[in-house]
């Protein structure tokens, strides 16, 4: 009965742990917290290798697929790679808070976990609620700062209107089918008459919100910009992923009778979402305004997965998950060490950043190549297999339009390499030696990048195996 | 250690890696000097040639298709496999790379003032990037390595180049993203093609070469690919109106990097047009084999006379470069033995004669630096030996007969007249221009009073950079007096080419063959 909760329930059990455990800490050893919670994700992600966690529970309406299982174990990763981002931070600017901060991330993991898992609408907006509202706190964590404030609201007062949407999109649907749970009637005939095609655009903009498609960004890089980085390193990956796991479960499974009508606002969404994302970063002068646009035109990328609608375009997505997943947290812990080191987030802080830290501009390099699609790292292989996908199915000029904002996405990416590399700074020489945490957590997304860019293969399998879920219980549309 | 010598083409791709991993341990091991990690990129880049040798000696005559084949599945699922293999048209690319590399590491030998280690990573990098260009029979293969040698020549550029090196290296990566752009879209859509009349994922160059894609005009599937594949190459030839980043990526860049732009970089381009667009479009390039050579001859004449104009001596050799290229895509374009053998044998001279004379720029440069025309005067006095040298790549660069530059126009002269005299006479007219703009330039240069005193005490070439130009120069001879061998190997695979995709295109030419040819009428 419990087998297909039992991450979620061991998450439970551990975040009991830590709250225990904050209380009885004193206020300078706090940094045991976050060793204990990277343990607890390590044992967590040991955990979901195994077979015995793929099951039904509640009457089907929680579904442990492998589709479900391999975006938490992104989410897993995500949240280790932040959480051991964080243990200098925390224990340098947020000092007695760390169980704090500690514990929204794994309440916004186990937000995720549930709402990738979930086949009914009220339980997905559960779990939606659970993964957001953390954030919002998180957000603004950097209580001293007004920009960290005034992101916090803008993502608060952002993601509660998605909120509403949902619901009232779920409204719709209920009213439409008779049901939330769409796990019982698959082929939902009803969906379309013109109240199923409302439930379907509303319920799109509200996870428009989530991963922050156009027109919906504008929260985004106002809060990158005010919260604590690695932090961001997290909010820009790891609720994504969830929003278009999402994305695709109910699209594909419940809204399988529209394809033809999403697919086209995808396509739409896609086009736009990788337009805006491009342009606008490219007058940016601050690092992590310049990674949140960035971020938005990745999303426009991850969203040609979906609109190409196919099992193939699917697969690719989740592949691109990955690839971003290093690449763009990569980045933003970078960001983490450079601001610890100068104390700005402006662009012009890397100048010559090549004489002062060799190999953390080397890490940066690797990740805005991956990030702008440079062969030999993996983000070449994300945008490559993207693009057959789209290219699969039919949208030739869409990719073309993507291939040629690629040209514009290494314009910007190439300028962050400009100034680390080829402008000549002036004043500071001195040497930037980078925390322990930060140098490990860099390190490892730096390899990763490296080495699943010579074999991409490994990765392929896995998202293979994620979409497979669907195969079995769905005919896919194509 | 037999396949090393047999010609192994998977280690000399990426047997200049090794030399970045041999560069690093001496950079380490000797900190406070950059003898040793000079000499050893010095060894690893004679070394690659020295393995790249026997390409040449065990090619087998009269043989078209691919050789030295290696072949492994990488990526099953899209087809992707690791698949290298050397023709006619690569072979003495892939040989001009390996020839050109150690004499721009030895070039650049005191001109590097910072950045050593990365200096010599990098033109390694860009050895290995380029020879896999060359040796790629795989379109994403293809396409990485393609990708692959922007990156190390954008920094090449931007780090060491000088005063707008930044708006250079910038445009020059722009402009190829661009186009590499284009050509990833039409690599998807060649592969749906694929996937769509053999049924079989496959991203196989040779498997694409069977593939008949409809042709109804400019609009149809064969006419996009074209568009897409064209511009892609057009503007890393560079073709005429796409020429523009090419003047400032060569004034800007480091004498190196000079180098290996006009020497190699370029011939991507043009070896994309052989490899890429006669054999996968042939109907497009028939249709619109006009515009096309119409364009080759503006880029002739145009680029001559703003070299006529320049005032800058590295500004006139890369205009210059927009000229030879011109008629280089000329060459190609006439769809005949002559024309296209004519085509890949100026690539090799243009290689080595714009090569030798972009050294010759910076060694002057290094001197005086400056590089105005204005500047110099009567320089044979005090260096004769740089004299000598300069003048025998300046007559390379004109097509004197008895060097390389010679046969090559010749060829692709004879193969324009043969399908256009009025083409030919066009071309030619580029020729004589490009003789009186480099004369001149060398009359200025060498010549007249030498009144100025900072020209009074140039010290004339080392020892070390007459080892960089004598190679090139002993090629120019050999090249001019026995091109024998280099023909044979290319004409096999020109052949086929012509043969399997333009059948109809040489019985025109061959109907429409003038009777002033005369050995072939008697």
């Amino acid at each position: 009965m419990f087998k297909p909760l039992t991450l979620e329930i061991a998450l439970t059990v551990g975040m009991f742990g830590i709250f225990l455990l904050d209380l009885f800490l004193d206020r300078h050893k706090k940094r045991v917290l976050g060793i204990f919670t990277l343990l607890l994700l390590i044992v967590i992600l040991g955990i979901s290798i195994s077979k015995s966690v793929y099951g039904t529970a509640f009457s089907g309406t929680f579904v442990s697929d492998s589709f479900a299982v391999t975006l938490k174990q992104l989410f897993l990763i995500a949240t280790g790679l932040a959480v051991l981002g964080s243990i200098s931070h925390t224990e340098k600017l947020l000092i007695g808070r760390e169980g704090e901060y500690y514990l929204l991330l794994l309440f916004s993991l186990l937000g995720m976990m549930i709402t990738v898992s979930a086949r009914e609408l009220l339980l997905l907006f559960v779990g939606f609620e659970l993964m957001s509202i953390p954030l919002y706190v998180l957000s603004g964590f950097d209580k001293g700062n007004p920009r960290s404030v005034e992101g916090a609201l803008k993502i608060f007062l952002f993601g509660t209107v998605s909120s509403a949407l949902l619901l009232l999109g779920i409204g719709i649907f209920f009213a439409a089918t008779g049901t939330t749970a769409w796990h019982t009637t698959r082929a939902l005939d009803e969906l379309n008459d013109p109240l199923g095609t409302l439930a379907l655009i509303i319920l799109l903009a509200g996870f428009g919100f989530k991963i922050a498609a156009f027109p919906f960004q504008f929260w985004v890089p106002d809060t990158y910009e005010g919260a604590p980085t690695p932090f961001v390193a997290f909010l820009s990956v790891a609720p994504k992923v969830a929003g278009f796991g999402i994305l695709f479960r109910f699209f594909f499974e419940a809204l399988e009778p529209l394809a033809s009508t999403w697919t086209l606002y995808a396509i739409w969404l896609a086009a736009l979402t990788m337009i805006v994302g491009n342009l606008l970063a490219l007058p940016q002068r601050n690092i992590k305004r310049l990674l949140a646009y960035s971020g938005i035109a990745h999303i426009g990328y991850m969203l040609l997965g979906l609109a190409s609608g196919s099992k193939f375009g699917l697969e690719m997505s989740v592949f691109y998950f990955v690839a971003y997943l290093f690449s763009n947290m990569g980045a933003f812990l970078v960001a983490e060490a450079v601001h610890r080191a100068t104390g700005s987030d402006d662009l012009d802080s890397y100048t010559r950043l090549y004489r002062r830290a060799p190999f953390l501009s080397l890490a940066m390099l690797v990740f805005l190549l991956s990030l702008g699609g440079i062969p030999f790292v993996i983000g070449f292989w994300a945008k490559l297999y993207i693009f057959l996908a789209a290219a699969e199915a039919g949208y030739i000029f869409i990719v073309l339009l993507g291939a040629l904002l690629t040209v514009v996405a290494l314009f910007y990416y190439l300028n962050v390499a400009r100034k680390m590399y080829i402008d000549e700074g002036s004043g500071e020489n001195s040497f930037i030696s980078l925390p322990f945490d930060l140098s490990i957590s860099i390190g490892i997304c730096t390899l990763a990048v490296v080495l699943l860019g010579l074999y991409p293969k490994g990765i392929v399998w896995i998202a293979i195996k994620a979409i497979s879920a669907f195969g079995q219980s769905n005919p896919i549309i194509h | 250690m037999e396949s090393l010598l047999n010609g192994n083409l998977t280690i000399i791709t990426f047997f200049p890696l090794i030399g970045i991993l041999l560069i690093v341990v001496l950079s380490l091991l000797y900190r406070d000097s950059e003898e040793p990690m000079k000499i050893g990129a010095l060894v690893v880049s004679i070394l690659e040639f020295i393995i790249s040798v026997p390409l040449y000696t065990n090619f087998l005559l009269g043989f078209a298709g691919m050789q030295f084949e290696v072949r492994a599945p990488w990526i099953e699922s899209l087809g992707v496999s690791y698949h290298l293999g050397v023709d006619g048209i690569s072979l003495f690319l892939v040989l001009l790379t390996t020839f050109i590399m150690p004499i721009t590491i030895l070039s650049a030998w005191n001109a590097i003032h910072r950045g050593m280690r990365e200096f010599l990573a990098l033109i390694l990098l860009l050895e290995t990037a380029l020879i896999g260009t060359f040796l790629a029979l795989d379109m994403i293969l293809f396409f990485i390595f393609w990708e692959a040698v922007l990156i190390p020549m954008y920094f090449l550029i931007g780090i060491w180049g000088t005063d707008r090196r930044i708006y250079a290296a910038v445009k020059f990566f722009i402009y190829t993203a661009f186009g590499s752009a284009l050509m990833l879209v039409a690599i998807f859509y060649l592969y749906f093609v694929h996937l769509d009349q053999f049924g079989t994922a496959s991203m196989d160059i040779l498997d694409f070469y069977k593939l008949n894609i409809p042709y109804f005009g400019i609009l149809s599937p064969q006419g996009l690919l074209f568009l897409g594949f064209f511009l892609a190459f057009a503007i890393k030839v560079p073709m005429f109106p796409f020429h523009t980043w090419l003047p400032d990526a060569h004034v800007e860049a480091p004498t190196a990097g000079s180098v290996i732009l006009a020497g190699i970089l370029l011939k991507m381009g043009t070896y994309g047009f052989l490899r890429f667009l006669l054999p996968l479009f042939p109907n497009a390039t028939l249709d619109l084999l006009p515009v096309l050579s119409v364009i080759a001859i503006i880029g002739i004449i145009y680029g001559a006379m703003v070299a006529f104009a320049q005032h800058d001596l590295k500004k006139l050799v890369a205009y210059s470069s927009v000229s030879h290229l011109g008629l280089v895509m000329l060459g190609i374009f006439v769809l005949n033995i002559q024309g296209i053998q004519g085509g890949i044998y100026q690539m090799l001279n243009h290689g080595l004669s714009t090569g030798a004379l972009f050294l010759i720029v910076g060694m002057i440069y290094e001197r005086r630096h400056t590089k105005l025309i204005a500047e110099f005067g009567g320089i044979s006095k005090v260096m004769p030996i740089f004299a000598a040298f300069f003048l025998l790549s300046t007559l390379s660069s004109i097509g004197l007969p008895l060097l390389n530059g010679f046969v090559g126009e010749f060829l692709i002269l004879l193969g324009v007249f043969k399908w256009n005299y009025i083409y030919s006479a066009l071309g030619a007219t580029g020729m004589i221009l490009g003789a009186v703009y480099m004369l001149w330039a060398y009359q200025r240069v060498m010549f007249g009073p030498l009144d100025k005193p900072e020209n009074k005490v140039l010290i004339d070439l080392n020892l070390r950079e007459i080892m960089v130009l004598l190679p090139i120069a002993i090629m120019f001879f050999v090249m001019g007096i026995y091109p024998k061998p280099f023909l044979s190997r290319m004409e096999p695979t020109v052949k086929e080419l012509l043969k399997t995709k333009f059948e109809e295109r040489i019985a025109v030419t061959e109907i429409k063959q003038p009777r002033i040819v005369t050995d072939e009428h008697e």
